[in-house]
């Protein structure tokens, strides 16, 4: 299944908005009066004051992070708005082929249209289970606990939206608008993966043997054309007439199955990279950011008590504890007193 | 890109909240009062802030439902084609009516200059198009604008510097039986004023408008007395009927009322199986950015594409009407015209003002009616069955106002080839080839990429019974488009200021084209050359109307408005 790699499952949606008619609301910008609009331009309103997670230094002065911080999983996600597909003009003819099917250059081709906008939604999280079981329901059940505020809003105006209820109810509906994923982007191993490897002279066996069966017959027959009957009767290929049309079956079966063997390792997840969830990627950025700190301050201190403060900084930041002092989800940096 | 079985997809869908009002539809006779004010912007963002004041107010194309919708048809006024979708109950415009019909509406275009002193990006700005950064002032020779430059008002004259003409606001309001505008557009200009003060000098509403100075452009349609009522009527300030055959797009109406108004209004396309023409709305893309136009393009359009979609471009000009110098002018050639063909004075005064326009004063389009005998069979027809209350006829009639060709009139003995209407609007009247049942639609491809929504109301007034060329009077002109280069450039350069396209020399329009005395201005009235007469040349034609300032704004979809109010466009 392409929607789950290196351990992340990958999702999209496209979420349709009812646009019709009007909406009437206040604006979330502080002009006053009541705005109508299409549910649509609110939409737009509501994710671009949506904040956005303080990893600049603007954002950090308004100091609102990512509703989707409060999840530990979520690596990235985006909302985008489809109003139409793009028109990229008239299909390309031969002019020439125009010409002589009398093509009516003049007569406009048909455009494509949508019916109405959709919300199109991407998501990259963590799977507990590297399998995925009762992924991404569960996912968007515990999204649902964490900025059910924040989801109402941004799909307040799709179809259907009104049948959501809860955090089940909710992890229905948008696994009903979800589209496959088949080309996730992940990070970078920095070590050589392990990747599960296909055997080459596996492949190559069943085929072989129908090629050599193939081989031999017609070098059997180009022989007896040839006049050295005596030769092709020597090594025992006399009789064999069936030979070439069994090779040729033999060859085509072991392509065939080569074919999906192939596919069906190419389908198997990517391996994740060690340490590549969100916990993970987290206190990772917190151990550097507070060693450098530490080692800093080292420098100015006696190489004596070297062992006696790393022992004390080991305690203070606990490396291999996940929950211990870690990196706020959402922020640029850890700040100083995160470390004790 | 076309669908995968290559068929007709539905009719275009337009997101109407998020299209500003003035676009798809006319505000028409509903709105027969009005007020434009021109404004500068000093500082950013009191400017984004002045913005995201106004979006509460800005009047999109939602549909809405008019308490006051009278019986259509059997009024006074000439039978018009929405009338006969009104008749039948169908609504004129798409999309689901919440909305009452407002007492006030308000739009907002930005010149070039504006969305920069606004701070749109740079990456933005410089996907606009060259025409709109010119400016109309820029584009004065190639609009015949430049021998008027120095009439212009002084808010024209002078927007240059912290005087430039940013935001431009265009009221239209309903009126009070006595002809008065209805209280909401005092309440709206208050409001307006006060915004502007509470910018603290970073919005600021410029005067210098007409001779006296004003703060803003007052409108108000040519008004009817009817006893202690006055109507509104769709006269300017020659006592010409306006406003008929605005173009028909795609989206733009409900789809029963498209079909009505499609025929005349639309395109003509020529129907392989059937070897007719048939018409057909024109491409969404002609008059909205964001959607294919008639040549199966996008329009060029500024980036980010939300920036640029369901957004326009138009053209505003003040146009003074010389109404002495047209009287006068008319009665003079009238007298040698009733002389050379034996006709009564008051028949060759409507004759010669009918073969300028193209329609008689009424509207009535000469293809349809070509002599002022048929004109008078033609009005006790309508008489006959407005009296009868007979509505089949009464919508027959409507639709003969724009459902017309010229093939049949090459010569234009009936129409004038040269004529305001033939040359705004050639129809199928400029093909290089006739067919043999006189059909030219290869002409149709050409002016289908020529058309202009146009939008405005008359200002000023003047005294009837003295009418002189003095004092402030004349029609605000919007043409509204997607190229104002294409569209709105080309057909002011070459068919409303230049006559080859017609076989006309250099005879400019003889309504709004320049009449320099050393070019001899004229106008040939054609005769059907079997008739075997001589055609009439009316000639030394004065200037009629002159432009007395404008600009090139855009005008923007609410979706940008936020985007310029919030300060949060994205070009990349």
């Amino acid at each position: 299944m392409a929607n789950i790699d290196v351990s992340t499952y990958f999702f999209t949606a496209a979420v349709p908005v009812c646009n019709e008619g009007v909406v009437e609301h206040r604006s979330l910008t502080g002009a006053k009066g009541v705005i109508k609009s299409s549910p649509i331009h609110i939409v737009r309103e509501i994710l671009e004051t949506l904040p956005t997670a303080l990893q600049s230094h603007a954002t950090e002065e308004i100091g609102l992070n990512s509703p989707f911080s409060r999840n530990l999983r979520t690596h990235f996600t985006r909302f985008v708005i489809l109003d139409q597909p793009n028109f990229n003009g008239r299909d390309h003819s031969n002019a020439l082929v125009n010409a002589v099917m009398k093509v009516d250059l003049l007569a406009a081709q048909p455009v494509d249209q949508i019916t109405c906008p959709y919300i199109f939604w991407t998501i990259d999280f963590d799977l507990p289970d590297p399998a995925g079981a009762g992924e991404p329901r569960r996912y968007f059940e515990e999204l649902w606990g964490q900025m059910e505020p924040e989801l109402r809003s941004i799909f307040q105006y799709c179809y259907g939206f009104d049948q959501v209820k809860d955090a089940a109810s909710f992890a229905t509906y948008i696994l009903r608008c979800q589209i496959e994923t088949t080309m996730p982007f992940h990070d970078y191993w920095y070590i050589p993966p392990k990747l599960s490897q296909i055997s080459i002279p596996g492949l190559a066996l069943i085929p072989g043997i129908g090629a050599l069966m193939l081989l031999g017959s017609l070098i059997a027959g180009f022989l007896r054309w040839t006049g050295w009957r005596w030769a092709a009767d020597f090594v025992g290929w006399s009789g064999w007439t069936w030979a070439p049309w069994a090779g040729l079956g033999v060859l085509i079966l072991g392509l065939i199955i080569d074919y999906y063997w192939v596919m069906a390792k190419g389908r198997k997840p990517y391996p994740a990279s060690p340490g590549a969830d969100l916990r993970n990627v987290l206190k990772a950025l917190y151990l550097q950011q507070v060693f450098t700190r530490f080692a800093t301050a080292q420098q100015r201190r006696d190489r004596t008590k070297w062992g006696a403060e790393f022992r004390t900084f080991l305690t203070a930041t606990r490396p291999g504890d996940l929950d211990g002092p870690t990196q706020s989800p959402g922020v640029i940096r850890s700040q100083p007193g995160d470390a004790a | 890109m076309t669908n995968a079985t290559n068929t007709p997809s539905s009719a275009t869908l337009l997101d109407l909240a998020d299209i500003q009002g003035g676009i798809l539809r006319t505000y028409g006779d509903g709105f027969p009062k009005g007020r434009n004010f021109y404004l500068t912007v000093r500082d950013a963002r009191k400017g984004r802030a002045f913005v995201e004041a106004l979006l509460p107010k800005i009047t999109t194309a939602a549909r809405w439902k008019d308490p006051k919708r009278d019986e259509p048809l059997l009024r006074t006024r000439n039978p018009r084609v929405k009338d006969i979708v009104r008749a039948q109950g169908e609504p004129d415009y798409p999309g689901r009516v919440q909305l009452m019909k407002p007492k006030v509406t308000l739009n907002i275009g930005f010149t070039f200059t504006g969305l920069l002193a606004l701070g749109v990006p740079t990456r933005t700005l410089r996907g606009m198009p060259d025409d709109f950064i010119d400016g109309m002032e820029a584009r004065a020779a190639l609009l015949g604008d430049d021998p008027f430059l120095d009439k212009r008002d002084a808010v024209w004259r002078n927007s240059k510097g912290d005087r430039r003409v940013h935001i431009l606001l265009t009221l239209y309001a309903q009126q009070n039986p006595d002809g008065t505008a209805c209280p909401e557009l005092k309440a709206e200009t208050d409001a307006i004023v006060a915004l502007c003060k509470k910018s603290r000098g970073g919005v600021v509403l410029l005067d210098g408008v007409g001779p006296d100075n004003a703060q803003w452009q007052d409108l108000s349609a040519v008004m009817r007395q009817d006893g202690e009522n006055w109507w509104p009527t769709n006269k300017e300030h020659f006592g010409l009927s306006d406003g008929f055959g605005d173009p028909v797009f795609s989206g733009q109406f409900s789809g029963e009322a498209e079909q009505v108004r499609v025929a005349g209004g639309g395109k003509l396309v020529y129907d392989p199986k059937k070897k007719t023409y048939k018409w057909e709305p024109l491409a969404t893309g002609e008059f909205l950015l964001g959607y294919p136009d008639e040549a199966q393009e996008i329009p060029g359009a500024a980036m980010p594409i939300a920036f640029s979609r369901n957004g326009a471009f138009m053209a505003y000009r003040k146009l003074h009407e010389a109404v002495g110098t047209f009287n006068r002018y008319i009665d003079e050639q009238a007298g040698r015209y009733a002389r050379m063909f034996h006709v009564p004075k008051a028949e060759a005064v409507e004759t010669i003002k009918a073969k300028m326009v193209g329609r008689w004063e009424d509207g009535v389009p000469l293809t349809i009616a070509p002599t002022y005998a048929d004109w008078q069979r033609f009005r006790a027809d309508l008489d006959k069955a407005r009296a009868e209350k007979n509505k089949a006829r009464l919508a027959e009639i409507a639709l003969k106002f724009t459902n017309f060709t010229y093939a049949s009139d090459p010569a234009g003995s009936k129409c004038p080839v040269t004529s305001h209407l033939r040359r705004a609007n050639p129809r199928d009247g400029l093909g290089p080839t006739f067919t043999a049942d006189g059909l030219s639609g290869d002409g149709s491809a050409i002016i289908n990429r020529r058309r202009i929504l146009r939008r405005g109301l008359p200002y000023g007034q003047y005294d009837a019974n003295a009418p002189t060329d003095d004092g402030d009077h004349g029609i605000i002109f919007m043409a509204i488009c997607t190229n104002l280069f294409r569209q709105f450039e080309f057909v002011q350069q070459q068919w409303m200021q230049y006559g080859l396209d017609f076989n006309a020399g250099s005879d400019t329009c003889p309504v709004i084209g320049n009449h320099p005395k050393a070019d001899e201005p004229k106008m040939v009235i054609p005769v059907d050359p079997e008739v075997g007469k001589l055609p009439f040349i009316c000639d030394r034609v004065p200037q009629l109307v002159e432009p007395r300032g404008g600009d090139y704004f855009f005008l923007p979809s609410m979706t940008a408005l936020r985007m310029i109010g919030m300060g949060i466009i994205d070009p990349t």
